[in-house]
């Protein structure tokens, strides 16, 4: 009872607190949905064409173009309305067929298609999956431009039975395959990744932010006034760790359901993820107290805990995949628990592991866990008995 | 130091700042553990080694030890709950103190929003929530307004009279005269004296002082008062009687009509009640605001 009044109080008092509000909740999604953002997916990008020409050629490269998967095309009527399509990012590439393309193609003469594309975004990209596209259209072309000028037969009737002949075949498929396993594979949604990263990072950063809380507590001398209450010195250590291991858990759970919600990012195995995110949280709790219980005061220990969690966050993986590390860095990344949390998602998201497979990952965050909670109450009793 | 204070009793610890009352109080809750000695409480031993006595004990720090980003009602609950408090009897419980310290209208706002007085009546709020034997009380009114500060020492007087035991440390000589029945002067963590007001008055050998301002025949009206019982000295000069006893409270009705009786008229009044400022001068050769 009096360890759930002391934890609830933790939980309250932060969810009071409306920058708090700002950095756990607001914060880490935003970073989740930027970083997905940036990982492909998504929208898909737009070209806007103009044909000057309405003849058979330039209808097949229009319908081609639009034919394309993962582009969106949007005819416009004038070569000034698509140039500023362009210019305002409306589209990120603009096509212009020439009003003389047919007549040219025909004649095998060498027919120009303007392109344009924003210097910011996919242009080089969109140029040459268009230039792909219109190759597939004015091949036919040269078969029936052959054709015609062998045999004498109109080049319409040549090109009709060039096309049919393109359409039907089914050419020579090369088919690609990666050798070994893939380090991010193809299942892996665009979310997946940052959303451990994020979860790992703001978890530990919200726990060691929380040493504040438990400084203020101290200066303000509710802590003594706890002890002239029938409460040992006992439970209001393991109170206060409940309390911050509460914060990180509920921090944790929200980033999780809200992702798994919006984002829908696929967090594996439900009691293995769970599992992690209790044994982080304990980490983390571990050593917000740790901090709490050392410095004196509330702004030093603040200033310090961002320090420590970021610098732990991007030696842990949190903001470049551990996979990009060196061996040797891999190595060093090991030494801080977030490497551990962020291999036991990769094993559960990226592997479809279970908690069976992520126990050794699970067993080294649970001793880090415990170290850091022990130390932790021991300064923590030392803190509040002292005079 | 040993004192022992009874039921509905109001023990003062008068002395100036850092001559040990909060290291005592400390020791009294269980804060601190003394060289050697014992407290006890209701007949329990109080230690910081054990919870023992402890709901017997309401503590009210000089500092405001009070959450500042909860509500008054969710720190009364908190800590009503660390009293061992729960259910419908916390809530009304907590209802019934905030009615005590006027925050009722308050209740469910955050504390940061209070003003100095409201913070300390929430603070002394906590003490009171369940029920102790023994309220201990140190420097409540520090840094208080004087409006408050009244509401504080009416808070306290209405508590004795329930039957609450009452711990209370200051340096205002003036709050200490007016609330406790005893009071125990401590300088550099001894006591240095203890008892009543006026035992204290006594022990120093300090006199009240009765000054009437009049006319008529002073000169006999001096001979005539200096017959009364408890008058140690008296003497007239510029249509003035000065007179010296034990006790002015009790006897001037007597007085006064023996300066009337003797000829003298009586034009105003002022009585001089030596003060506990005047005994801890005496005792320790130092001012309590020192």
């Amino acid at each position: 009872m009096r360890v759930l009044a002391i934890g609830l109080s933790n939980v309250r008092r932060m969810l009071r607190e409306r920058s708090n509000i700002f950095f756990v909740f607001i914060f880490p999604i935003a970073i989740v949905l930027l970083i997905g953002a940036q990982f492909g997916g998504g929208v898909d990008p737009a070209v806007g064409l103009f044909a000057m020409d309405d003849g058979q050629i330039a209808r097949s490269v229009v319908s081609e173009i639009e034919a394309i998967d993962g582009i969106d095309a949007f005819s416009y009527e004038t070569e000034a309305a698509l140039l500023s399509a362009v210019e305002l990012g409306n589209v990120q590439a603009g096509v212009f067929l020439p009003a003389d393309m047919d007549q040219k193609a025909r004649q095998g003469e060498v027919v120009k298609i303007g392109f344009v594309a924003r210097p910011d975004g996919f242009g080089a990209q969109l140029q040459s999956i268009i230039g792909a596209g219109i190759a597939d259209v004015m091949k036919p072309v040269g078969a029936a431009q052959f054709a015609t000028a062998e045999t004498g037969i109109p080049f319409e009737q040549t090109f009709t039975v060039a096309t049919g002949i393109a359409d039907s075949s089914t050419g020579i498929v090369v088919e690609v395959s990666a050798v070994g396993e893939a380090l991010f594979p193809d299942t892996l949604g665009r979310f997946d990744m940052g959303a451990a990263q994020q979860l790992v990072l703001f978890v530990f950063l919200t726990a060691l932010a929380g040493s504040a809380a438990l400084i203020l507590t101290r200066q303000l001398g509710i802590s003594q006034r706890m002890l002239s209450t029938p409460t040992s010195v006992g439970t209001i250590v393991v109170g206060e760790s409940v309390g911050r291991f509460g914060v990180a858990m509920v921090q944790g759970l929200y980033i999780m359901v809200l992702t798994l919600l919006i984002f829908r990012v696929n967090w594996g195995d439900p009691i293995g993820a769970f599992l992690i995110l209790v044994t982080f949280s304990a980490v983390g709790a571990g050593a917000g107290i740790l901090l709490g219980a050392t410095f004196k005061n509330d702004q030093q220990a603040s200033g310090i805990g961002v320090m420590v969690s970021l610098g732990l966050a991007a030696l842990g993986g949190s903001m470049l995949p551990l996979e990009l590390f060196g061996p040797t860095m891999q190595k060093v990344a090991h030494l801080t628990p977030h490497a551990w949390a962020l291999d036991a998602f990769a094993e559960l998201v990226r592997r479809g592991g279970t908690t069976v497979d992520i126990l050794p990952e699970l067993g080294v965050l649970s001793l880090y866990a415990a170290v850091l909670l022990i130390l932790a109450a021991w300064r923590l009793r030392v803190a509040i008995t002292r005079t | 130091m040993s004192f022992t204070i009874g039921e509905g009793e109001t023990y003062g610890l008068l002395g100036p700042n850092g001559a040990g009352k909060t290291t005592s109080i400390s020791m009294i809750a269980g804060l601190l553990e003394g060289d050697a000695g014992e407290v006890r409480v209701s007949g329990e031993i109080i230690s910081t080694r054990s919870t023992a006595g402890k709901s017997e004990i309401g503590l009210v720090p000089q500092d405001l030890a009070i959450y500042p980003d909860l509500t008054a009602r969710e720190n009364l609950a908190f800590f009503g709950r660390l009293y061992g408090m729960g259910g419908s009897d916390l809530t009304s419980r907590v209802d019934e103190v905030l009615d005590v310290i006027g925050l009722a209208g308050r209740s469910d706002d955050l504390v940061k929003e209070f003003s100095g007085g409201m913070k300390r009546r929430l603070n002394i709020g906590i003490g009171l929530l369940h029920k102790p034997q023994l309220l201990i009380l140190d420097e409540p009114t520090v840094g208080v307004d004087p409006q408050s500060r009244n509401a504080i020492l009416e808070s306290v007087e209405s508590l004795s009279d329930e039957g609450m035991a009452v711990l209370y440390t200051t340096h205002y000589m003036e709050e200490a005269e007016r609330l406790c029945d005893r009071v125990a002067i401590i300088d550099e963590g001894k006591i240095q004296a203890e008892g009543t007001r006026r035992e204290l008055v006594a022990m120093v050998g300090q006199k009240d002082r009765v000054t009437i301002s009049g006319g008529g025949d002073l000169t006999a009206a001096a001979e005539s008062v200096r017959a009364v019982a408890g008058v140690s000295e008296a003497s007239s000069s510029d249509h003035q009687l000065h007179i010296l006893t034990d006790d002015a409270s009790s006897i001037l009705p007597e007085l006064l009509a023996c300066v009337t009786d003797s000829g003298g008229t009586i034009g105003g009044v002022e009585v001089f009640e030596p003060n506990l400022e005047a005994v801890f001068l005496h005792l320790t050769g130092k001012a309590l605001r020192d």
